[in-house]
């Protein structure tokens, strides 16, 4: 097994949002700003390589037809405990991110990398690829939060950029968030359309 | 079959109680500063009741086998007569009540003058039907498509409106020692406010009218225990004299 490989394909062949179409809901939804995206992108990184990690280590004892139920206990346990982190630790963080802290467990690209890929792999290659996972995840994630924040508030992780200049507020509400996208999600295709046919 | 039953019932029984085990390690280690956090919720909570009052400490007190947690204020106010300007202090106090919603308690913190009218309410936890009960914490969007195209900002500046919920601002000038009506009138607006005062009502939620008779049982149950807590306390005063 190609560990090299496991570890880079999330962030561009495989990546989750733009060529597997999972987790579209967090990724539109939190991408207002550059602290919101990270700190999401952390977040969720750390259930997902938990989990991998977790699911992939009980993996043989765990009876084929209870696994959803015990994906979702572990993955639900593993938010719980990031909840409270940031409930403690971050409160500005956890006030702006709100329900979208608890919503990681239905976060699809948790368990469908638990489905897909650490109930049938070995621990370490199974926590190699949560960690690609996650930083294509974030990768997705703070491009479109870079673009929204710096159009539609004329801020960089907070800071003004440019005096004066009235922001287009559009780009900061849902609106602007599947315009963004689809233009990623365009030029996605056109590269790797492009690298296909040469 | 045995095998089928026992194996997968010992497994998830296991994994729960890890789980389990985990989450209130966790808890244990994070609730002080949650705690931490609440109080200073808490705090700002009261200068938002209570404008301009400065706060007592905190007493809490058990009335009708319920814990009770109230506050009392003071505030100097200039009254003027025809031939001098007096200075007088007045109390005030604050105090949180809950009752039960939709889904789920809703609590909040009111504040009362001496006369039992209140200065403000601010609802501190709530787990209402988003779109719905949750509206109870919406901030009035006076935005139009227009003026979010344009710039972002409305073209009028409404003040505070814009920070306190539009559902608790109505409750300020209201008499809590009576009983406090609801009509449906849609969303208020700071028009509504004269005629509101006059009939002691506010306007509910659309849709959500058990979520605005929840913050009113709130408001009268929590006026009932404060009027006890206090004559608690000044019997304990006059105990403590004799």
């Amino acid at each position: 097994m190609n560990y090299w490989k496991e570890l880079v394909k999330g962030i561009w062949s495989r990546n989750p949002q733009l060529v597997i179409g999972l987790a579209f809901c967090p990724t539109l939804a939190v991408s207002t700003s550059m602290s919101n995206a990270l700190w999401m992108t952390l977040a969720a990184t750390f259930v997902l390589v938990c989990s991998n990690l977790i699911i992939s280590s009980i993996r043989k004892i765990v009876p084929g037809h209870l696994r959803i139920p015990i994906f979702i206990t572990i993955i639900a346990t593993f938010v719980t405990v990031v909840d409270l982190l940031l409930n403690a630790y971050q409160p500005d963080v956890y006030q702006s991110l709100g329900i979208f802290i608890p919503l990681i467990v239905v976060n699809c690209i948790i368990l469908g990398r638990a489905e897909e890929f650490a109930q049938k792999n070995g621990v370490f290659v199974s926590v190699l690829d949560g960690i690609g996972m996650g930083i294509g995840f974030g990768l997705t994630l703070t491009v479109l939060a870079a673009v929204r924040e710096v159009l539609g508030a004329n801020t960089l992780f907070g800071y003004t950029l440019i005096n004066g200049m009235e922001p287009a507020t559009v780009m900061i509400m849902a609106p602007g968030a599947f315009f963004i996208l689809a233009l990623m999600l365009w030029a996605m295709n056109v590269i790797n359309s492009r690298s296909k046919r040469k | 079959m045995m095998r089928d039953i026992v194996k997968p019932t010992v497994v998830l029984t296991a994994i729960a109680l890890v789980c389990a085990l985990l989450l209130s390690h966790v808890q244990k280690l994070t609730a002080p500063a949650i705690l931490k956090r609440t109080k200073e919720k808490q705090v700002q909570a009261l200068t938002l009741v209570l404008p301009g009052f400065t706060m007592g400490g905190e007493q809490k007190v058990l009335v009708d086998g319920v814990e009770f947690t109230w506050w009392e204020g003071e505030k100097k106010v200039d009254e003027k007569t025809v031939y001098m300007t007096a200075s007088k202090t007045v109390k005030g106090y604050a105090f949180i009540t809950k009752k039960p919603g939709y889904s789920g308690d809703i609590e909040s913190m009111v504040g009362v003058d001496e006369n039992g009218k209140i200065t403000g309410l601010t609802v501190i936890s709530q787990t209402e039907t988003p779109g719905l009960g949750a509206r109870c914490v919406e901030v009035a969007n006076r935005k139009t498509m227009w003026d979010l195209f344009r710039s972002g900002k409305p073209a009028k500046d409404f003040g505070d409106e814009a920070r306190i919920p539009w559902f608790q601002k109505q409750f300020e000038g209201l008499d809590a020692k009576v009983k406090i009506g609801v009509l449906k009138l849609g969303v208020w607006n700071p028009g509504m406010r004269g005629s509101l005062i006059e009939k002691n009502a506010i306007s509910a939620i659309t849709g959500a009218t058990i979520t605005s008779s929840a913050v009113i049982a709130g408001i009268e149950a929590g006026m009932a225990r404060l009027v006890k807590a206090r004559s608690m306390q000044t019997s304990a005063a006059a105990g403590g004299a004799r």
